[in-house]
């Protein structure tokens, strides 16, 4: 387990102020910052290769806030490896391990032992990068702290790099702790998301609630969400209309109706009347050629402008009165729709799909 | 236009290397024959030459005990006062070496507290192989920390993280990774060092004229016995020092540190 108690630390001018966050036993956790945010700075605070100058940090239970690295139980992978170039790829294993039977162990489960006798300086960024791993959890860690592991591999190694982790992780159950700047390998990954910015905890929790809800327009923006509306967000309660009154009684008290640019729209959420923002997610954005009778509540014609392919989905971009809405729709979505720009479509999307921040 | 100027930049080059190595290759080519020569059968070229290697050897091994913390704390750690650490570090490769040389006497003669302390416990400074060591120390030890302190530097501190987390205390870290990974980079230092320690002449002909090194014996003869004289023992440490510079090129050659 890792939990920090309102830890302060400094490296540089750089301060992290105030971070308190708990990784349970067993659990994955993931830091997701931009650059510049302090993810770094946190995990080699964790780590204690920079001291804390205030609060509290508990691994395993036990406070250890002033224990030297070396006493942590921890491992630590940063993205550039920092394989030890004077040594073989087995003595590199081998540096911390604490018994020849886990070196042997991890060599075999991340498939260097093949490797053992050779230089570092020959290995490809993914071979790199498992040493490093193998090298970590050869001293049997009870928690693992990953800065950025994966974001210097091409796909496919990344694949099998974050695949041999994960078998390892879900075997032995340490609590690990990685960094990372992309959200979607925090979803993919992580129990628990904690967001930083500018050395403070700004949101943190499961991560599927923190991309559904982020806590603010930033976290939203950062998070990578395409559709984040500014404008007034008004309760409506009594005049709430009847998709809220006929199916989700409870949800009356908090119907809100938002208005941006020419727009108005349903959401539901605990606000006060005034300026706020709406987060919508494009995977929750449909796209029909004509309105549905479904239970989407919020449905707006527009043109579209734009069809960006990603992968198995493409962003489509509709321009509805003036505010563009991304919906993400697959490539056959796409080709049974019609859709392309200057098509007129309708986009709908649920009041639930609506998060006010 | 440009042709011009690359032919008035290969020209200035050309007088600038000359200016260097004229008196270099005079030198040698005058007196460097009769200087190996005289080796056999010069017993006081011999000794001095002996004595210019022990002292500087004895002066670098110091330089790299005092040296190498010192330049590791000042390339590692941030702590109050660093900036000025570094300066009075440099201070003794500003100063002129005569003038170092009074200062080393000032405070190492039999006449000052120190020396008169050393004099009582039978170390004589002044006029003794001990000051000729002091004098290179004195002289040489900035280059080796400020070669050192960068040859730490280039080593990055993650490293050191890394095998922290291993389970190496910071004694252990610095002696398994820090260590192997910038000795080239002190060994240069080092050689750097000693190499300024044999030839530095203004500190050591202050505070020991008497034994002479070989850059004192120059000297000597001088001004005792004119130019033909003094020729053998010039070109002699004129290829002394060919030693330390190409064992620099072979370090350098070796490339710059993996950053694995």
């Amino acid at each position: 387990m890792i939990s920090l108690q309102h830890v302060n630390a400094r490296a540089g001018r750089f301060e992290l102020t105030d971070i308190s966050f708990d990784v349970p036993q067993g659990t994955y956790g993931v830091v997701i910052g931009p650059a510049g945010s302090g993810k770094t700075t946190l995990l080699e605070t964790i780590a204690g290769v920079i001291r804390a100058t205030a609060g509290r940090i508990l691994l395993g239970g036990e406070d250890l806030t002033s224990a030297p690295p070396e006493r942590r139980r921890l491992g630590i992978v940063y993205q550039h490896a920092f394989l030890f170039p004077h040594l073989t790829v087995r003595q590199n294993v081998g540096y911390g391990a604490a018994a020849n039977e886990d070196l042997d162990d991890v060599s075999t489960r991340f498939g260097v032992d093949a490797l053992a006798d050779r230089s570092v300086e020959s290995l490809s960024g993914g071979e790199r990068q498992l040493v490093a791993i193998a090298r970590a959890l050869a001293r049997r860690p009870e928690v693992l702290l990953l800065d950025e592991p994966f974001s210097a591999l091409d796909p496919r190694t990344r694949n099998i790099v974050r695949r041999v982790l994960r078998t390892v992780y879900y075997e032995r159950r340490f609590t690990v702790l990685q960094v990372t700047h992309d959200f979607s390998e925090a979803g993919l990954l992580g129990d628990v998301a904690i967001v930083l910015d500018r050395g403070r905890v700004v949101q943190q929790g499961d991560p599927e609630q923190v991309f559904r809800k982020p806590a603010s327009p930033y976290i939203a923006d950062f998070l990578g969400a395409e559709n984040v509306f500014a404008g007034m967000a008004q309760p409506i309660r009594a005049e709430a209309p009847d998709w809220v009154q006929g199916h989700e009684s409870q949800f009356a008290q908090y119907a809100v109706a938002f208005t941006t640019g020419a727009l108005t729209f349903y959401a539901l959420g605990d606000v006060v009347p005034g300026p706020t923002h709406a987060v919508i997610r494009a995977e929750e954005v449909s796209l029909s050629a004509e309105p549905s009778m479904s239970s989407v509540q919020n449905q707006f014609r527009g043109r579209i402008v734009e069809i960006v392919p990603a992968g198995a989905l493409s962003r489509v971009t509709v321009d509805a009165s003036g505010t563009p809405i991304v919906s993400a729709v697959t490539a056959r979505s796409v080709r049974e729709l019609g859709l392309a720009v200057g098509v007129e479509v309708v986009a709908g999307f649920k009041a639930t799909a609506v998060h006010l921040c | 236009m440009r042709a011009v100027a690359t032919i008035l930049v290969a020209l200035f080059a050309s007088l600038f290397l000359l200016f260097i190595l004229a008196p270099v290759v005079g030198l040698v080519s005058s007196g460097g024959a009769r200087g190996v020569a005289s080796l056999a059968s010069d017993h006081e070229l011999r000794a001095s030459l002996w004595l210019t290697v022990a002292t500087a050897t004895v002066a670098t091994l110091l330089g790299m005990l005092g040296g190498t913390p010192l330049a590791y704390l000042l390339a590692r750690r941030a702590f109050r006062g660093r900036a000025v650490v570094a300066a009075l570090m440099d201070l003794p490769l500003v100063i002129p070496h005569p003038v170092a040389g009074i200062a080393l006497l000032l405070v190492l003669g039999r006449s000052s507290p120190i020396g008169g302390v050393l004099y009582q416990a039978g170390i004589r400074v002044a006029s003794s192989s001990t000051g000729i060591v002091c004098a290179m120390l004195f002289v040489s030890a900035p280059l080796y920390v400020s070669a050192a302190r960068e040859a730490f530097a280039r080593v990055d501190a993650r490293y050191e993280s890394v095998a922290r987390t291993l389970g190496d205390d910071a004694w252990r870290a610095f002696r398994r990774v820090t260590l192997p990974l910038s000795a080239r980079g002190l060994t240069a230092a080092a050689v750097v060092m000693w190499a300024r320690a044999i030839s530095e002449f203004g500190a050591i002909v202050i505070l020991t004229y008497n034994p002479k090194v070989v850059s004192v014996l120059s000297y000597d003869r001088f001004t005792s016995y004119g130019m033909s004289e003094a020729l053998p023992v010039a070109a002699i440490l004129v290829l002394f020092a060919l030693v330390p510079l190409a064992a620099l090129r072979a370090l350098r050659a070796g490339g710059p540190h993996p950053s694995t």
